[in-house]
């Protein structure tokens, strides 16, 4: 198995482990059954620091589009609404994350998944994740600095 | 000579009852108390510029409080919109959606919520040497809090005591307003009027409250905030239906407020300075909310998970507007700001506001 690759953000390691693949709105996307897990990259938790509150705004087992609204999240940092990472179908949630979101902080990567779907679009390796990140990393800064008003 | 501190509460639009119920205890106790003068007026954004509640506003000569259901900062610019200005006096009381400090009454936050003004704004102008305090009803769902704060503002502002010409010196003057505080309608329905000796006698005192023909109807358009607003006309260049225009001096403005599209905030996400507010956008950082303290609001990350950039929702928000009106669409065709090209900042100033996400109590 291929190391896991890093993305530097500021003095924190955000690690993009290898054995999957990944959407440009920072989710994985990694097989399980009749599609795909998905959940948070690193890179997303350490933006949003401590998740407080999840909630999806969609039924599952529902066609979505790419960047279609399907739910919120707000943490310790931060409020976002969520969007589908690709156009596909949402087959189901994590059901567990509802009640208790802590394992997105906890786990991101395992027991913190999101919820199953599947997509036939192509999809993101590692590598070019990591250089999707470089490439935004500027622009992530711009945002959250315009946000705060410095 | 010594002035009464003059109060003033901005109705909420629509009749919630518990907004209602809490204007009014306000608004009865300030009156018994009699420290203050106190009125209401309705919905401070809905106001044209010639309602007598408007009129009354300007009428006033000292300092001013005015509690409405409008964050502060939109408060304060809705009002200099109007020629209703004055020095940004600090309350103590927090907006809503800021976060609850370890304790309301803290004080350490008299700079303003450690806002930095940026240097390359307009800033507001005549600005006359008298304190203007907004205070935002949707922080706090007690009156005792606004009351514990409008007598503290009360005893910082008259620290002289009262004589008898101050009862004088604090009539209104003008035919509106006289018109403004004698009214038809009465709060409670109790039929006294306003220097009916009863009001006064332990009963809910009658409380000066517009006329029912002064109805306001709701509505929707840009207030600039002028502390942050560096005249830079990409608003101008952007809105296609003449909201915006400039002064003698070449200072940006909102000229037709009444010619701007209801629910469209595509102008304020265009301004490169956040300085465009639109008080009833269900987005606080649009609607006003000082996002200047990382205490406060919290980030949205919405475009890192997927959203459209700002410039695409406003690019679309104005192009349902323009087809709405029967014209064409243009997309990102028309007025998109220049702004990409110089949008490397500081590099330096992020890292370490990343790495200070650290150190901030959780």
């Amino acid at each position: 198995m291929p190391d896991d690759l890093v993305f530097p953000m500021g003095k924190y390691e955000a690690r993009i482990p290898a054995d999957r693949e990944y959407a440009d709105n920072h989710h994985w996307l990694m097989r399980h059954g009749d599609g795909f897990r998905v959940g948070f990259t690193a890179y997303s938790v350490r933006l949003l620091q401590d998740v407080y509150f999840l909630s999806w705004s969609i039924d599952p087992d529902t066609p979505v589009k790419k960047k279609q609204e399907i739910g919120e999240i707000e943490s310790s940092k931060a409020v976002s609404s969520l969007f589908a990472p690709a156009s596909g179908r949402l087959l189901r949630f994590n059901e567990a994350l509802l009640n208790d979101p802590s394992a997105i902080n906890t786990d991101n990567y395992g027991a913190g998944w999101l919820y199953e779907f599947q997509t036939d679009e192509a999809l993101l390796s590692p590598t070019r994740y990591v250089e999707h990140l470089a490439a935004g990393w500027e622009r992530t800064q711009a945002l959250i600095k315009g946000q705060m008003n410095e | 000579m010594p002035k009464k501190l003059t109060v003033v509460i901005s109705q909420s639009q629509g009749r919630n009852p518990a907004k209602r119920n809490l204007e009014e205890e306000i608004a009865a106790t300030l009156m018994l108390e009699g420290e203050v003068d106190v009125s209401l007026v309705p919905h401070l954004y809905d106001l044209h510029a010639d309602h007598t509640g408007m009129l009354f506003l300007k009428s006033v000569p000292g300092d001013l409080v005015i509690a409405s259901w409008l964050f502060p900062r939109a408060a304060r610019w809705v009002l200099d919109r109007q020629g209703v200005k004055g020095l940004e006096g600090q309350s103590l009381l927090k907006a809503a959606g800021e976060e609850d400090e370890s304790d309301a009454d803290d004080s350490d936050d008299e700079d303003g919520n450690g806002h930095e003004p940026n240097p390359d704004a307009v800033g507001a102008w005549d600005v006359p040497k008298r304190k203007l305090y907004c205070l935002d009803l949707r922080a706090y769902s007690d009156a005792k809090t606004y009351l514990d704060e409008i007598r503290r503002l009360a005893r910082e502002n008259s620290v002289q005591t009262f004589d008898l010409m101050s009862f004088i010196q604090g009539q209104p003057k003008a035919d509106q307003l006289a018109r403004y505080l004698n009214p038809t309608k009465r709060v409670n329905g109790h039929g006294s009027s306003p220097g009916d000796d009863s009001a006064a006698a332990g009963s809910t005192p009658a409380l000066p409250i517009m006329d029912e023909a002064e109805a306001t109807r709701r509505r929707w358009y840009p207030v600039i905030d002028y502390s942050r607003c560096t005249n830079c006309m990409e608003c101008i260049d952007f809105c296609l239906f003449g909201v915006y225009g400039v002064d003698g001096q070449e200072r940006i403005l909102v000229e037709q407020q009444d010619n701007c599209k209801k629910g469209c905030p595509a102008c304020s996400r265009v301004c490169p300075a956040n300085a465009i507010i639109f008080p009833e956008h269900k987005t606080p950082a649009i609607a006003g909310a000082d996002t200047g303290t990382a205490a406060g609001l919290k980030v949205d990350l919405s475009k890192l998970f997927g959203a459209p950039s700002a410039i695409e929702l406003a690019a679309m928000e104005r192009d349902n507007e323009l087809v709405k009106d029967g014209r064409e669409a243009v997309g990102l065709t028309v007025g998109i700001p220049k702004r990409q090209a110089d949008k490397a900042k500081s590099h330096d100033a992020l890292d370490d506001l990343m790495d200070g996400l650290d150190q901030m109590d959780l």
